[in-house]
């Protein structure tokens, strides 16, 4: 896909948000991209989802990397936390080409909605 | 420290982030039920990414899910920001990162919820529409079904 230099632009600046919001609260930048997949380069969903995980791979390594130096790391929970989302992740990987993501998406927003609402309270 | 716990929000939050959904923003409030600083989750949210993220990988390159053309023109300004967001945060203070993330997290959702929806209704439409369409060639005599049989066989 050619891109036009209007298109490169958006890319730049909605990935420089979405670099800013991932490395200031520690995530949520991926939901960002795969948007920006989506519409800027219009790749089918499932596409979306899967590239969005090679854009955000490098931005976490910086962003873990600061966090680490400034010492805000602590490894005992951290590790435990690793163990059951790597395991997650392989099952989220597998269901990813089985599952209509439709219904998923709705569960998914309110799921964040509530989320956001018990952190503010 | 709850074990259990830590490795069950994990997973759960896994499976949305193996997707290429957005696992942090499942794991990040789940954390937050435990005895656990802002920051700390972040940095577990950060670090507990990685390896998944690689595995996650794996399998969509095999399946052929990856398209990364173009992909450089995001993940440059991306990297560049992620550490200036990163540095930011490290200077800030754990409640205001909370608000933050909460506020982040209402507005994603509820975006995600309206393009879900109006998609869902337009998915709707376009039945309403093709049924419309059957029921005026059926009340002509002529059935839809059939004509594309005979096509085919033609």
């Amino acid at each position: 896909m050619q891109l036009t230099a209007k298109n490169k632009w958006i890319l730049a600046l909605l990935g420089a948000l979405s670099g800013f919001i991932n490395g200031f609260l520690g995530g949520g930048g991926g939901v960002l991209v795969v948007s920006v997949l989506l519409t800027v380069l219009a790749l089918p969903q499932k596409n979306a989802q899967a590239t969005a995980l090679l854009v955000i791979l490098p931005l976490t390594v910086v962003s873990a990397i600061v966090y680490l130096v400034k010492g805000v790391v602590d490894w005992q929970p951290t590790l435990w936390a690793t163990v059951g989302v790597v395991a997650g992740g392989v099952v989220g990987a597998l269901l990813l080409s089985k599952l209509k993501s439709d219904v998923i998406k709705i569960i998914f927003a309110v799921v964040l909605i509530l989320g956001g609402i018990k952190m503010l309270f | 420290m709850n074990i259990f716990l830590l490795i069950l929000f994990g997973f759960l939050a896994g499976i949305i982030g193996g997707m290429g959904m957005g696992g942090g923003t499942v794991l990040v409030p789940l954390l937050s039920f435990l005895d656990l600083e802002q920051k700390t989750i972040q940095a577990i949210n950060l670090i507990s990414f990685l390896p998944m993220c690689l595995v996650a990988l794996c399998f969509h390159w095999k399946k052929g899910l990856l398209k990364p053309q173009n992909i450089l023109y995001v993940i440059i300004p991306a990297v560049a920001f992620a550490l200036v967001g990163a540095l930011f945060a490290s200077d800030s203070q754990n409640k205001l990162l909370r608000i933050a993330f909460a506020l982040f997290l209402i507005a994603v959702g509820l975006w995600q919820l309206i393009v879900a929806i109006k998609f869902e209704v337009r998915k709707s439409r376009r039945k309403i529409v093709i049924y419309a369409k059957t029921y005026q060639l059926l009340a002509k005599g002529r059935n839809p079904y059939m004509s594309k049989v005979k096509k085919a066989k033609n």
